[in-house]
């Protein structure tokens, strides 16, 4: 049974009056007109064969540049992602899922300037520069031979507060251009077992990026802080702990020893204990949103490695507006039951509504589903 | 013989009646005859959410928009989002392959009006740490029939301070059409929520007026909770007047057809049932036409009965402090309360009238043993001053001595010579 109300019958008649359609065709025009005139070239780029539709553009310090190459964080050909010198690789001791993407991560510090070590943050000087290449190799075999880089998110620390700007690769891998609008795009890689996947890869809209990158509605970094960082890393041939070689290179002050700070262990590690692994996971991703300072504080569900209140864990807590989210389940978390488990039903589903994290993967990462069944079987 | 057997066939067709809760596909506009924005023009609109400058007017022009990422508007201040219509504008997010919400809003100062929202994947519109918030003329709803996958929330406010929601309409949604959540000054009038599970909805706020409203059929018609375990741990002082709660027999979609209730606290809410206040605090209820709802016109009830945990820092389950006065109830005589939920069976089998019969007001009865050790003194300070009592159905359950042994009383003398000086406060709000 499909019953309209009358005051919408009348409307859709109208419509059709020749004279009402042209009025609001010609209004639409003009109010398109305007908005064109309002948005800046740069952000209205093309997808495809940037480099032909931009003009050559300046290093004139006046972000967000149109193309990636403008700012000279590498050298050499691009797509090899060769640091300049002024640029340091980092790498967190845990990285959040995002469609079996892999990630390469650059920090660019202004000369003469310095990170300082601020309790459990690190904090960036304005004109800082976060830099992170997502890219999947053509077989995840092989994962240093044939690789395509999707985006290039940038994380700029400007005096009116840190900006996010996502960057889409060309084809031909010799560019990337700035798309606030974000963008779809279909992936095809050989995974771990020799099989062909394809992924149908979203890049977010510039204010998507803030659905994780949120401190009490400030747009913020995610991995700059002293517990995600804290670790030891490959610099070509040396493997120092990352925050001493970058305070040896003097560009972060506030650093002792590692032991004098916290760490997080790398989830992937399966020499680590469970619950360490489980924790690390759920931090860095989940506990973005769902921590105090972030917008999923509205569920008390709160998921930083630290946190030991099994209600705020979710422990038999129910949800409060999961919606489809809740499946048949009463419980975020029921001890020993994985299977009953809120949590596991919504990382276990790709269908938006239910899936978490929100934005960020369309696949489910089922290593990651294995760590937290685990770790739920065991909780008593 | 045969008139026994007339009886048995009455019977029969009246159970066939009530196993079927009521359904609806109603839609208030009809955006298919609308021209369809070309996606450069709708990437104008995603655009302008980003760029949007602080002071500044969005118009988004009439047609239908199909959305493939979500509008966000973040952090600005004084920003007017106009649309051309509710029945012109339609921004639908049937394509949506990402996100928590359709439109999402944070900020200060921030108004919505004239526009559509359809098909969002989770909620429909959402603002959250919005200082001054405003929408007007926003129709919120899902065009499809499959009912429990539908989004959650239609209009969804949440951590916000100073909110009016006016002139607005939400449907088939499978939780609240509109649901304000852990805010703070909150007006909700001449708007209308049909065919969800709630109608409207206000849970752990404080200093709310919910006015001049029509909720119908949807399964529960206005509801004033507060959930344990929330930042926002608590809420107090709404006022509920001048509202048509009418026909609020909608099945319960919140869950699959079938399926037990989840830990959604929706989801248990019994079809039928007119207002419901679960571990409220401080409400006041009065000149509302509460009508038709097929349970129960107003449940006053304890978070205790959802079977859940009861605990939580700085929260109490028990509701306190009601003063229902003035209403108009009137009960449909053809119609059984629900029997698909806990709630609903609860009054249909054990209230205090009979099997089967529709109560105006029921009361779970559940009270703080720390404050007295027998209901008689109405420790909860339940004030119920209806003009018509003796002619209503009042229901009080006793319910403690487990399952086995549930009592039900007609007692509402307990409950009648009190007031309860509810404070609401919503001078604020008038400029918005």
């Amino acid at each position: 049974m499909q019953g309209y109300n009358l005051e919408a019958m009348k409307f859709s008649q109208k419509v059709t009056q020749n004279g009402i359609f042209t009025i609001s065709l010609i209004l639409l025009f003009f109010i398109f007109l305007i908005s064109c005139q309002n948005s800046p070239d740069k952000t209205n780029s093309q997808p495809s064969a940037p480099e032909e539709v931009l003009a050559k553009e300046a290093a004139d310090g006046n972000y967000p540049y149109r193309r990636l190459s403008t700012y000279g964080f590498f050298t050499g050909e691009i797509k090899q992602l060769i640091p300049a010198s002024t640029v340091i690789f980092y790498q967190p001791a845990s990285s959040l899922f995002t469609d079996y993407a892999l990630k390469s991560r650059f920090l660019f510090i202004p000369p003469g300037e310095k990170a300082k070590i601020n309790g459990e943050d690190i904090d960036l000087p304005h004109g800082s520069v976060l830099i992170k290449n997502f890219y999947y190799p053509a077989d995840f075999r092989k994962p240093v031979e044939e690789r395509r880089i999707i985006e290039t998110r940038l994380m700029i620390h400007e005096k009116k507060g840190w900006q996010a700007y996502p960057y889409i690769w060309n084809e031909s891998q010799t560019e990337a251009v700035l798309k606030v609008v974000g963008g779809e795009i279909n992936v095809r890689f050989i995974d771990n077992q020799g099989k062909e996947q394809l992924i149908n890869y979203l890049v977010p809209n510039k204010n998507q990026c803030k659905s994780c990158h949120n401190k009490n509605e400030t747009l913020s970094p995610i991995g700059m802080q002293v517990k995600h960082l804290n670790n030891e890393i490959a610099y070509g041939t040396s493997k120092p702990n990352q925050l001493a070689h970058w305070t040896e290179l003097g560009v972060l002050e506030g650093f002792n020893e590692p032991a004098a700070h916290p760490s997080m262990v790398n989830y992937q590690d399966t020499s680590q204990a469970l619950v360490d692994r489980a924790m690390a996971y759920l931090d860095i991703n989940c506990a973005h949103c769902h921590r105090a300072e972030g917008p999923a504080s509205t569920s008390g569900l709160f998921l930083t490695y630290d946190q030991r209140d099994r209600m705020k864990l979710g422990i038999n807590k129910t949800p409060i507006a999961a919606g489809s989210g809740a499946g048949s389940f009463k419980f975020d978390i029921v001890p020993g039951k994985p299977d009953e488990s809120i949590v596991i039903h919504r990382m276990s589903s790709t269908k938006v509504g239910v899936a978490m994290p929100e934005i960020g993967r369309t696949t489910v990462d089922q290593e990651g589903v294995e760590l937290i069944r685990n770790w739920i079987a065991e909780i008593k | 013989m045969r008139n026994s057997l007339n009886s048995i066939l009455l019977l029969i067709a009246g159970l066939v009646y009530f196993s079927c809760g009521s359904s609806t596909t109603e839609q208030t506009f009809d955006s298919s005859k609308l021209t369809r924005v070309p996606r450069e023009d709708v990437d104008k609109i995603v655009e302008a959410f980003i760029m949007a400058e602080d002071s500044s007017t969005i118009e988004i022009p009439a047609g239908f928009y199909e959305m493939n990422t979500q509008l966000i508007l973040d952090n600005k201040t004084a920003v007017k989002i106009r649309g051309a219509g509710m029945d012109q504008t339609v921004l639908s997010f049937r394509n949506l392959k990402a996100g928590g919400e359709g439109v999402r809003i944070v900020g200060n100062n921030i108004s919505i009006a004239d526009l559509s929202i359809e098909d969002a994947p989770g909620d429909g519109i959402k603002a959250q740490h919005t200082d001054g918030l405003t929408f007007r003329r926003i129709n919120v709803t899902w065009t499809n029939g499959d009912k429990s996958k539908n989004g959650t929330y239609a209009i969804y406010p949440v951590q916000c301070k100073n909110v009016v929601i006016d002139e607005c309409i939400a449907s088939h949604s499978k939780d609240a059409g509109i649901y304000v959540g852990q805010s703070e000054n909150i007006v909700v009038k001449n708007s209308l929520a049909f065919g969800n599970v709630a109608g409207i909805e206000i849970e752990n706020c404080d200093n709310a007026e919910v006015f001049g409203n029509t909720a119908r059929n949807n399964s529960g018609g206005i509801l004033v909770f507060n959930l344990p375990g929330l930042p926002k741990s608590d809420g107090k002082g709404t006022k509920i007047y001048d509202n048509d709660i009418i026909d609020n027999n909608h099945e319960n979609f919140a869950t699959p057809m079938g399926e037990d209730p989840n830990g959604n606290t929706v989801t248990m809410v019994p079809p039928g049932s007119g207002v419901i206040l679960l571990a409220a605090k401080e409400v006041e209820i009065y000149g509302n036409r509460i009508l038709r709802n097929k349970t129960s016109g107003v449940s006053i009830a304890s978070y205790q009965i959802t079977g859940f945990p009861a605990e939580a820092p700085n929260w109490s389950p028990y509701t306190s402090d009601i003063f229902l006065h003035d209403n108009k109830y009137e009960r449909n005589w053809y119609r059984f309360p629900d029997f698909s939920r806990e709630l609903g069976k609860l009054v249909l089998v054990y209230n205090a009238y009979g099997f089967g019969k529709t109560q105006d007001i029921i009361y779970d009865g559940i009270w703080d043993e720390n404050i007295s050790s027998t209901i008689n003194s109405n420790p909860m300070r339940i004030c119920i001053q209806e003009p018509d009592i003796e002619n209503l159905r009042f229901t009080r359950f006793f319910l403690l001595d487990g399952e086995k042994n549930i009592d039900a009383f007609k007692d509402y003398q307990l409950f009648q010579n009190c007031k309860v000086a509810v404070k609401t406060d919503i001078t604020g709000l008038a400029g918005l």
